[in-house]
């Protein structure tokens, strides 16, 4: 069992594993010879499973096993994550599968170049070259620039074949809207509002309402999407309009161009008016506010993201993560359930 | 209910949400506000256990447009004929109700929440792509609508930004109160006029030993208007002066304290007086009125903001602050507070209070002219 990679974009992957992170400790990682693939499955709340490709975070890469040269890893993410942040300024980093006392851990080796110190070395300092701190003194001296490696071990676990044959994607049935999101941060910053306030109304009204916040999230296929919260003080919502509901390609869609016409979504187009004053025609879900707020933290990483609305049912999120060629070839999917009203 | 076919009660429109959100934080202090509607404009007010009341008035000037029309008198006289006379006495027909004011402020603020770039400078901006026409360079964010349909609706506040339109209905309630705390503007026993940040100084100042009253000095010294906050708590006491050309050092050593140099400021225009105004009811006596402190402190944020405070005290020592708000240059607007005073404090405690003042002389209050006049 063999895994060797050199990391390409640091920061992205860090910012993958920060986002990861907020919604799960445990990530299944599996590696396999042309994508990379994180996977969330927490108690309760999101899933998200995330296939990436594999120049998407690493470039130089070999992964070989016994079991059609796929490895199936426990990672845990906040680990990963202060691992990698410590790379973020390093010229370069490889990060390789190894053992250590018969422990299976993962080793993020970097190679940092800079003026700092030797004490960078230290894990626990390294993250932060711009210390004012950190200059050298030895650099008044004309010692010049030196090479820094730090090695991070992250300990995981080695997931068998059988132990992860029954983790499956979960199915759902074609949505009702599908719909391009507004700017996440901008979506985040709204309905972290809309959370707030209505945990500050509970706190006026009956303290009877549970402490968890329902928002309500709607969309319909004229471009609106609507977000809003009720409390018994008030209500307050916000339409979005102008947005894009993308064109299904018929190859993708069972039964191809009789598919189209058949789906809910084409059904929903009957519906509502591209005002988003309209009562009808909207795909309703109902989400815990602060579970969307840690789903909202993906918009750090700046890809496209279509929402997929299965009336009062579930809510499936596909992030396109952007890359150099312009392919949209690592795509995060999170899968949001509704409550009930 | 034929309530589609009436106008709605209340539209009013302005271009500017931050405005009314920073005249309104000044009463936040409450989970209630009354509203009031009325031709002049809307008001405001929050109390606490009838002790203290904070009024903000955002004035029909501060709206682009502001239409009002006053709900048909069947629909507003459905109660019993008694109350219906009181009505007609005071303002017949003006819709007043409770909501939530936290969460009306909340919703005042989703304005320049939606562009997260709002605060970086526009070279260090993520996202242009977005963001390239923003709606702060085409001037059109912070439209802000306010209506109240008829008597009961919801009070919705509508806020529109370019694609996004935030709509947000705060439930009315029933009025809970009629009396305010009664303040008698005619017959006043004190009333004088300094600038907002002065006055926050000084309550900034004493709030630093948490004292539990606060005692306004005011009398005539030697021809000189005089006036004194004294705060005393269980750690002790403090005092702020300000006088009106001040002497120099001729009746007092330099005080140690702090608070005295916000009393004579450096920097203040040396042929501006301190106080604007300042008249006594009886020019011969002292005043000496004491309010919780706790309870004044509430108006802090009105104080910082202010560019004037009208301070007022009634024959019945109901204090009122009345501060001047300018929120844009020469629009001004009005927030008000009025205090119950203190009713235990007799003269027994006056006397505790200057003995206490008299045996501690690190506070550097003493003045003999001062207690004699207690």
């Amino acid at each position: 069992m063999r895994f060797k990679a050199s990391i390409q974009n640091i920061s992205t992957f860090t910012k993958l594993t920060a986002s990861l992170n907020s919604l799960g400790p445990l990530a299944w990682l599996k590696l396999s010879d042309d994508q990379v693939c994180f996977t969330i499955i927490p108690e309760q709340g999101t899933q998200v499973w995330a296939v990436l490709s594999i120049d998407t975070i690493f470039e130089t890469y070999t992964v070989q096993s016994a079991a059609n040269n796929v490895i199936n890893l426990e990672v845990p993410l906040a680990s990963l994550n202060r691992a990698l942040k410590s790379a973020l300024n390093a010229t370069s980093a490889h990060i390789r599968l190894t053992k250590k006392d018969n422990m299976p851990l993962l080793a993020l080796t970097i190679v940092t170049t800079s003026s700092s110190n030797t004490y960078s070395a230290f894990p626990t300092t390294g993250t932060n070259n711009e210390d004012p701190f950190d200059q050298s003194p030895l650099e008044d001296f004309g010692v010049g620039v030196r090479e820094t490696i730090i090695t991070q071990e992250i300990p995981v676990r080695v997931l068998g074949p059988d132990t992860v044959a029954g983790l499956h994607e979960p199915q759902c049935r074609e949505p009702d809207v599908h719909i391009i999101l507004p700017p996440l941060l901008q979506l985040k910053s709204i309905s972290d509002r809309f959370t707030k306030q209505a945990l500050a109304g509970t706190k006026a009204g009956t303290a009877s309402t549970a402490s968890r916040t329902r928002l309500e999230l709607a969309a319909n296929m004229h471009g609106c999407l609507r977000i809003g919260v009720k409390t018994d003080a008030m209500s307050i919502s916000s339409v979005w309009t102008d947005l894009s509901n993308p064109d299904l390609d018929p190859s993708q869609v069972h039964n191809g161009e009789i598919g189209i016409a058949e789906h809910p979504s084409t059904r929903m187009k009957q519906l509502g008016t591209a005002d988003g004053r309209s009562e009808e025609g909207w795909a309703v879900v109902r989400i815990d506010g602060r579970d969307w707020g840690k789903v909202m933290s993906v918009g750090r990483l700046g890809g496209r993201v279509i929402a997929c609305f299965c009336h009062e049912h579930a809510l499936i999120l596909y992030v396109y993560l952007p890359n150099e060629t312009g392919e949209d070839e690592s795509v995060l999917t999170y899968y949001v359930s509704s409550y009930s009203a | 209910m034929d309530d589609e076919e009436e106008p709605p009660i209340l539209t009013a429109v302005s271009s500017s949400a931050r405005q009314l959100y920073s005249l309104l934080r000044c009463i936040n202090f409450s989970e209630k506000a009354h509203v009031t509607i009325s031709e002049q404009g809307l008001k405001f007010s929050v109390d606490e256990a009838s002790t203290l009341e904070g009024s903000a008035f955002l004035e029909k000037k501060l709206f682009t447009t502001y239409t009002y029309n006053a709900p048909p008198s069947s629909q507003r006289h459905i109660p019993d004929s008694d109350e219906e006379d009181e009505e007609l006495d005071d303002a017949p027909t003006n819709p007043t109700f409770q909501i939530s004011l936290p969460s009306l402020l909340e919703t005042l603020q989703i304005f320049g929440l939606t562009d997260p770039n709002n605060s970086k400078p526009p070279w260090a901006r993520d996202n242009t792509s977005s963001t390239a026409f923003t709606n702060n360079v085409l001037g059109m964010n912070n439209l802000c609508r306010i209506s109240y349909d008829h008597m009961g609706a919801p009070l919705s506040i509508i806020l529109t930004e370019a694609t996004i339109r935030t709509t947000c209905n705060l439930t009315t309630y029933e009025p809970e109160y009629a009396d305010e705390i009664p303040f008698d503007r005619q017959s006043l026993a004190f009333k004088t006029i300094m600038r907002g940040s002065w006055l926050f100084d000084a309550i900034s100042e004493l709030a630093s030993t948490n004292p539990e009253r606060l005692t306004v000095v005011a009398r005539t010294a030697r021809g000189k208007p005089y006036f004194a906050l004294s705060a005393s708590g269980p750690l002790g006491s403090a005092r702020v002066e300000f006088n009106n050309n001040n002497p120099p050092s001729s009746s007092r050593a330099p005080h140690p304290t702090n608070p005295n140099a916000t009393a004579n400021p450096p920097d203040a225009p040396p042929s501006e007086n301190l106080l604007e105004t300042f008249q006594l009811g009886d020019p011969d006596a002292a005043l000496r009125l004491t309010y919780n402190f706790k309870l004044i402190q509430k108006a802090q944020r009105a104080m910082s903001v202010a560019t004037k405070v009208s301070i007022r005290c009634d024959d019945q020592s109901v204090l009122n602050l009345q501060f001047m708000i300018e929120v844009e240059p020469g629009e001004r607007s009005f927030v008000e507070f009025t205090f119950v005073p203190l009713v235990e404090d007799d003269d027994e405690d006056y006397a505790a209070d200057d003995t206490m003042l008299g045996a501690r002389t690190e506070n550097g209050e003493l003045e003999g002219g001062e207690e004699s006049d207690g």
